[in-house]
C-alpha cells in the first residue's frame, strides 16, 4: 500500500475535473459520446423512458473513457463535464416532448419568469439516496434487492406494465455499474505495474462489484461512486455525500482496532476523498455533514467527526462544504474546532440547530425520529430519510420585492408591461398603510397561486421527464410501491418554493410606512415615479431613506412584528398545499444565488434599492442594514417562527474578528449560537473578517489566495469574486464595529 | 406591580454608545453602556469622546461627502468642496445637524436616557447572557454618574442580571458606596503604580485610586484587575513588579487583565475635534504581555491577557 504521498499527488487530485486527461484508447471522447447517445435514444424511442435512459446510461458507462491513476485512490470518468453531460440532449428532449404535449400552463410559467416574479424550473438537484441502507448492501446488493421487489409485485399482481419499466430501468443500471466496476478494475491491474495502491484500488473494486464494502477505503469509494455515476451518468444531483463520521464510524473503528489501517491512513484517505469534490470545484459546493444526537439523547460526535474536521481544515479548500447538526448536547471542544477554522477564514461550514429541526419537521406531522435522523442536504436542506425518506424539489423562487412593484403599478410589471399580478386599485385608494399591505399580500398571494398551479402542472410528469433509475433503486418505499423515488416513491415527496428579498421587501414596507403615510413627505404616486426614474434627482430621500433607523435586523420592534406577519402568510398561503406527487409544499426562505438573478429583473425600490441590485438573501438584513450588532439581528431573526420555513431557515452573520477573539470570544460564539438554537433558529453561518484585510486582499490578491467568503450556503474564494462584490463585502464589514 | 415601578427616576445618564455582544467586558455575552465623563485625561486613551461629560457633535470625516446640508440648517458648519469645519465654540449640539445629514457623518456623543430605559437595553439581551453574561456599566467613568448607576443596577438585579461595574476608580469612595449592593463584578484600571508617572500619563495621581482598591477589596466583591500595556511607558519590570506586590497584597482580585495597547483610535480625537494624545508607541507583543505577565503570576495572580488568548495564527 502507498501512503504519505498526499502532497505529491495533489497537483493531479487537483487537475483530476479541471483539467482532466484520459487515454484516447479506453473508449469515446465526449462529443461522440454525446451524438452516439442521442441517436440510440432516438432508435429506441418506441420504448418506456426508464427503460430508454438505461439504455443510454449504459452506452455512456461501456463507451465512457476511464483512467485509474497512480496519484490518487478513486477512479476518473471521462464523460465529466459538469456543464455538458452527455445524457442531457436526451432528458432534453423528454423535457420537450413532456412539456409540448403535456404541460398546460406554459405561457404562464414563462410570463413569471421573464417578470422576475418567480423563477421556475425543474428540479433534479435534491436526490439522496438511504446511505445507512445501501453501505450494506453493495451495488450488487441494490441490484439484488430489485429484483425481489420485482418478482414480489409480479406474485401479487402488480406488475403493471409502468411497473415493469421501472424495475427494467433499475435492473439495467445496476448490471451496467457493476460492468463498469469490471472495466475500472481490469484497468487498474494494467496500470498497477507493481503500484500496491493500484493493486488495493483492484481489490476495492471487484469487492464492490462482488459485495458490499467492508473497511473504510471500500467505504468510501462506494459513496464516492455512486455519487459519480448519480450525477454523470445517470444525471442526477446527489446533494448530500450523507452523514459521514456516523456512516463510517463502524468501518472505522473495526480497521484501527484491527490494525488494517492506522489512523493517519485513514486521515490520507479521507484527504484523496475530499479533494475529489474539491477539484470538480462546483459554485454551489458539495455537501457532507457531521454530528446530531442519538435516540437515547446522546450527542453523535465520535472521534470520526472530529478527524474528518480536522483533515478538511488543512486541505483548507472551499468544497466540500460541511453543515453540523448542532445541539446543547454537543461537545463545546467540536463547536470550538469549527469556530475556529471560521475564525480563521476557513469558514465553509453552517450549524443547524436540532432543536429547531425538530421544530419545523414535526409541525409537518413528520415524527421526532425523521427529525433527529434527517439528512442536510444541499446548502442547508434538511429532510427525512430512511424508511421515511423525503424528496424535496425546489420549484421556483418567489421575489418579495415584485410585489410592491405590482401595487404600484396596480398588477402589472412595469419592467416587462406583462401583467402578472392583481389589480389592486389606484394608489390613491391606498389609504392606510394596512391598505397598501394588504395590496402586496394580495399580489404575493397571486404569484404563490401562479407558481404552484404552473409546479403542479409539469410535477405530474417528473418521471417521464428523468426517470430516477439509478436514486429508486435505493429507496425501499419506492420499490415497495413501485414509484419513481424522485417522483411520487419516496415516503414524503415534497416541493419547496423558495424565496429571495425578505429583508429588502421588509425595509421597503418601512420606508412606505414612514415617508408615504406616517410623515406624508410624497406620495404613493410621486414615489412610483420617482422609482421610474431609478431615483434620478432625489438622491437625497434615497439617502434618508437608507439611513432610516427603521431596517430590519436590528431587533426593532416596528419592522420585526411585519417579518412575523410576512412569514405567517407566506407560510400559510404555502405549507401544506398538495403538489402534484402526492406531498405537499413547503415555504422555505433560502435564496440560492436568486437574490442576484431576480434583483436583475426589478426595478428602483422604495428601500432605497438602485434598479437591478441585488436584493437581500435568506433570512437575512439587507447586506450592511443590521447596524446594531448581532445580538439585535438574532433578535429580529427569531421574531420569526421557523415553523414559517420548513423548506429552510438560514440566516448570515458577519462578525469583527476582535468580538470573537480569544477564548473569551469562542465562549461567547458559543452561547450566541447556542441561544439562536435554542430559540428554534435552523441554520447559521459566518463570515468573520475586518475590512481591512479585505481591502488587503483586493490590492494583493496573491497574499490572499486562501481567503473564503460565505456566500450563500456555499463558499467561494475572496480574490475570484469580481470587485464589485468584493466591494459589497468590504462595505459590509466596515460597519461592523470592532 | 409594585408603586416604585411607576415612577420615573429624576435622576437620568449621559452616555455615548451601547454595545451590544461585548465579549471582552467581564464573563460571557455582555451589553456594554458607555457613559460619558471622566475625571482622567489617559494619553492614550483610546474612548476620547467619552471623557468630557458634556454632549459633543461628533463628525466622522470619511463619511462626508461635503454635500452642504447641515450647513443649511446650522451655520456652525461651514463646508466647502475640500473642507469640512465645525465652529466647536459655538456649538451647542442642538441637533438640527444630525437630521439633516444623510452620510452618517455627524453623531451626538451624550445622549441622555432614563434608568428605566437604559435597563430595558440591556433586558433586550437577556436571552444571551446565559449563565454567566450580563450588563457592563463602562465609560469614560460610569461612577462619575452613580446615582444614575445606581437605580439603573438596582432595576437589573430585579431581574437577576449579572452586573459589572467598569471604573478607573478615581471617584470618591461615595460613589462605590452607592453600587456596591447590585454589583457583581468590579473591572479596576490601575494605569501605573507610580503616583507621579500616574499623574504624568492621567493628569492626577492615583493615592485616591489605590486607596478605593484596599476599601473596595474589603468588601468581598470580586475584582479583575485591567492594566493597559504601553511599551516604553508603563510597562517596566520594576514598575509592574510593585504593582504585582501592591495586588498580591489584595484578598479578592479575581483576576489581572493586561490590555495591549493599539493606537486606532486616532479617528476619534478628530471626530471631536481633541488634540490626538495617543503615544507613538507600538503595540506590545505576545513576548512582552508575557514578560509583564510572569512577573505579576510570581506573585501568584492569575493573569490573563488577550494575545494569549488568540488562536495562536
Amino acid at each position: 500500500m502507498e501512503f504519505g504521498r498526499f502532497e505529491q499527488d495533489r497537483e493531479y487530485l487537483n487537475r483530476k475535473f479541471q483539467n482532466p486527461e484520459f487515454d484516447p484508447s479506453t473508449g469515446l471522447d465526449n462529443e461522440t459520446l454525446k451524438h452516439q447517445t442521442l441517436a440510440l435514444a432516438e432508435e429506441l424511442t418506441a420504448l418506456p423512458r426508464p427503460v430508454v435512459k438505461a439504455r443510454c446510461f449504459e452506452f455512456i458507462a461501456r463507451n465512457m473513457r476511464i483512467d485509474v491513476n497512480p496519484h490518487d485512490w478513486f477512479p476518473a470518468f471521462g464523460c465529466y463535464d459538469r456543464f455538458d453531460r452527455p445524457l442531457t440532449p436526451v432528458l432534453d428532449r423528454f423535457r420537450e416532448e413532456v412539456c409540448a404535449t403535456k404541460v398546460e400552463h406554459r405561457e404562464l410559467w414563462e410570463a413569471l419568469k421573464r417578470s422576475g416574479a418567480t423563477n421556475i424550473w425543474i428540479d433534479f438537484d435534491h436526490s439522496v439516496p438511504d446511505w445507512e441502507a445501501i453501505l450494506p448492501l453493495g451495488f450488487p446488493g441494490i441490484l439484488e434487492r430489485v429484483r425481489t421487489y420485482r418478482k414480489k409485485h409480479e406474485s401479487q399482481g402488480t406488475l403493471t406494465p409502468r411497473a415493469k419499466a421501472y424495475f427494467e430501468g433499475m435492473e439495467i443500471t445496476y448490471l451496467c455499474v457493476l460492468e463498469t466496476l469490471d472495466r475500472f478494475r481490469s484497468l487498474a491491474l494494467r496500470n498497477a505495474d507493481g503500484s500496491g495502491r493500484l493493486e488495493r484500488e483492484a481489490e476495492c473494486l471487484r469487492q464492490l462489484r462482488d459485495g458490499a464494502p467492508r473497511d473504510t477505503y471500500e467505504a468510501l469509494c462506494f459513496v464516492y461512486l455512486y455519487f459519480m455515476f448519480g450525477e454523470y451518468v445517470d444525471r442526477m444531483q446527489v446533494r448530500s455525500l450523507g452523514n459521514l463520521d456516523n456512516l463510517l464510524f463502524p468501518y472505522f473503528e473495526r480497521d484501527i482496532a484491527s490494525g488494517h489501517f492506522s489512523e493517519s491512513q485513514i486521515r490520507e484517505l479521507f484527504d484523496y476523498f475530499m479533494m475529489q469534490w474539491a477539484s470538480i470545484d462546483n459554485y454551489w459546493g458539495h455537501p457532507f455533514y457531521l454530528g446530531g444526537t442519538d435516540a437515547a439523547g446522546k450527542s453523535r460526535i465520535n472521534a470520526l467527526s472530529y478527524l474528518i474536521l480536522e483533515e478538511f481544515d488543512k486541505l483548507s479548500v472551499p468544497t466540500p462544504k460541511i453543515q453540523l447538526k448542532i445541539a446543547a448536547n454537543t461537545p463545546d471542544r467540536f463547536l470550538d474546532q469549527a469556530l475556529k477554522m471560521i475564525r480563521r477564514g476557513n469558514s465553509s461550514l453552517v450549524f443547524l440547530g436540532e432543536e429547531g429541526l425538530r421544530h419545523v419537521m414535526t409541525g409537518l406531522g413528520m415524527t421526532e425520529e425523521d427529525a433527529r435522523n434527517c439528512d442536510i442536504r444541499g446548502c442547508y436542506e434538511f429532510a427525512a430519510r430512511g424508511l421515511h425518506n423525503s424528496n424535496e424539489t425546489a420549484c421556483g423562487h418567489l421575489n418579495m420585492l415584485k410585489g410592491i412593484e405590482l401595487v404600484f403599478h396596480n398588477g402589472t410589471d412595469p419592467g416587462t408591461g406583462l401583467a402578472v399580478g392583481v389589480g389592486t386599485g389606484e394608489l390613491d385608494e391606498l389609504r392606510s398603510f394596512d391598505d397598501f399591505y394588504r395590496a402586496y399580500t394580495e399580489q404575493l398571494a397571486k404569484i404563490i397561486e401562479d407558481n404552484i398551479l404552473c409546479v403542479n402542472d409539469f410535477e405530474r410528469f417528473l418521471d417521464e421527464i428523468n426517470p430516477a433509475n439509478f436514486f429508486s433503486a435505493t429507496i425501499l418505499h419506492s420499490l415497495e410501491t413501485a414509484e419513481d423515488a424522485f417522483s411520487r416513491g419516496s415516503y414524503y415527496n415534497n416541493t419547496t418554493l423558495l424565496n429571495a428579498g425578505f429583508g429588502s421587501a421588509l425595509d421597503a414596507l418601512a420606508a412606505i410606512r414612514e415617508f408615504v403615510y406616517e410623515k406624508r413627505e410624497l406620495t404613493l404616486a410621486e414615489f412610483r415615479e420617482i422609482l421610474a426614474a431609478n431615483w434620478a434627482g432625489h438622491e437625497k430621500l434615497r439617502r434618508r431613506i437608507l439611513n432610516s433607523s427603521r431596517k430590519y435586523g436590528n431587533g426593532d420592534e416596528s419592522v420585526d412584528r411585519y417579518a412575523d406577519q410576512l412569514s405567517r402568510f407566506i407560510g400559510t398561503r404555502i405549507n401544506g398545499r398538495p403538489n402534484a406527487r402526492g406531498g405537499i409544499w413547503e415555504a422555505s426562505a433560502h435564496s440560492a444565488r436568486q437574490f442576484i438573478e431576480l434583483g436583475e429583473k426589478t426595478g428602483a425600490t422604495p428601500d432605497g434599492r438602485l434598479a437591478g441590485e441585488e436584493m437581500s438573501k435568506n433570512l437575512s438584513p439587507v447586506q450592511g442594514a443590521d447596524v446594531s450588532g448581532v445580538t439585535a439581528l438574532i433578535e429580529s431573526a427569531v421574531s420569526i417562527d421557523s415553523g414559517c420555513f420548513p423548506g429552510d431557515f438560514p440566516l448570515d452573520v458577519m462578525l469583527h474578528p476582535s468580538a470573537v477573539a480569544g477564548d473569551e470570544g469562542l465562549a461567547a460564539w458559543r452561547t450566541l449560537i447556542h441561544t439562536y438554537m435554542a430559540h428554534n433558529g435552523l441554520a447559521i453561518h459566518f463570515n468573520v473578517f475586518d475590512a481591512a484585510t479585505l481591502r488587503d486582499a483586493q490590492q494583493h490578491p496573491e497574499k490572499y489566495a486562501g481567503l473564503q467568503i460565505r456566500v450563500c450556503g456555499w463558499n467561494v474564494r475572496f480574490v475570484e469574486l469580481a470587485p464589485r462584490e468584493q466591494e459589497m463585502y468590504i462595505r459590509r464589514a466596515e460597519r461592523i464595529a470592532p | 406591580m409594585n408603586d416604585t415601578e411607576n415612577l420615573e427616576s429624576q435622576v437620568t445618564g449621559r452616555y455615548v454608545e451601547v454595545k451590544r455582544f461585548a465579549v471582552h467586558d467581564g464573563p460571557g455575552i455582555r451589553t456594554t453602556l458607555f457613559l460619558k465623563g471622566c475625571p482622567l485625561s489617559c494619553i492614550w486613551c483610546h474612548n476620547p469622546e467619552t471623557i468630557s461629560g458634556k454632549p459633543e457633535l461628533g463628525f466622522h470625516e470619511s463619511c462626508c461627502i461635503h454635500c452642504g446640508e447641515c450647513a443649511k440648517v446650522c451655520d456652525c458648519h461651514s463646508v466647502s468642496a475640500t473642507e469640512h469645519r465645525i465652529d466647536r465654540k459655538r456649538c451647542t449640539v442642538c441637533g438640527k445637524c444630525l437630521d439633516a445629514c444623510m452620510f452618517g457623518a455627524l453623531e451626538l456623543y451624550g445622549k441622555t436616557i432614563t434608568p428605566e430605559a437604559a435597563a430595558e437595553l440591556f433586558l433586550r439581551d437577556r436571552m444571551f447572557y446565559a449563565e454567566n453574561g450580563g450588563a457592563t456599566l463602562s465609560g469614560g467613568e460610569p461612577l462619575l454618574q452613580s446615582e444614575f448607576c445606581a437605580r439603573l443596577l438596582s432595576l437589573l438585579k430585579r431581574d437577576a442580571i449579572h452586573c459589572a461595574v467598569d471604573t478607573s476608580g478615581a471617584v470618591p469612595w461615595e460613589a462605590f458606596e452607592r453600587v456596591l449592593s447590585c454589583t457583581d463584578l468590579f473591572l479596576y484600571d490601575l494605569k501605573s503604580i507610580d503616583p507621579v508617572r500616574h499623574k504624568e500619563f492621567t493628569g492626577c495621581d492615583n493615592r485616591l485610586i489605590l486607596e478605593n482598591l484596599q476599601r473596595l477589596d474589603a468588601t468581598g466583591i470580586p475584582i479583575e484587575i485591567r492594566m493597559i500595556q504601553v511599551p516604553g511607558l508603563n510597562m517596566n519590570a520594576e514598575e509592574i513588579a510593585r504593582a504585582a506586590d501592591f495586588l498580591a497584597a489584595r484578598k479578592h482580585v479575581s483576576a489581572v487583565r493586561l490590555l495591549p495597547y493599539h493606537a486606532l483610535a486616532r479617528s476619534k480625537y478628530r471626530a471631536v475635534g481633541r488634540r490626538d494624545t495617543m503615544p507613538e508607541a507600538a503595540s506590545p507583543s505576545y513576548e512582552d504581555l508575557e514578560r509583564s505577565a510572569a512577573i505579576l503570576r510570581e506573585r501568584g495572580l492569575k493573569v490573563i491577557h488577550s494575545l494569549e488568548l488568540a488562536d495562536g495564527k
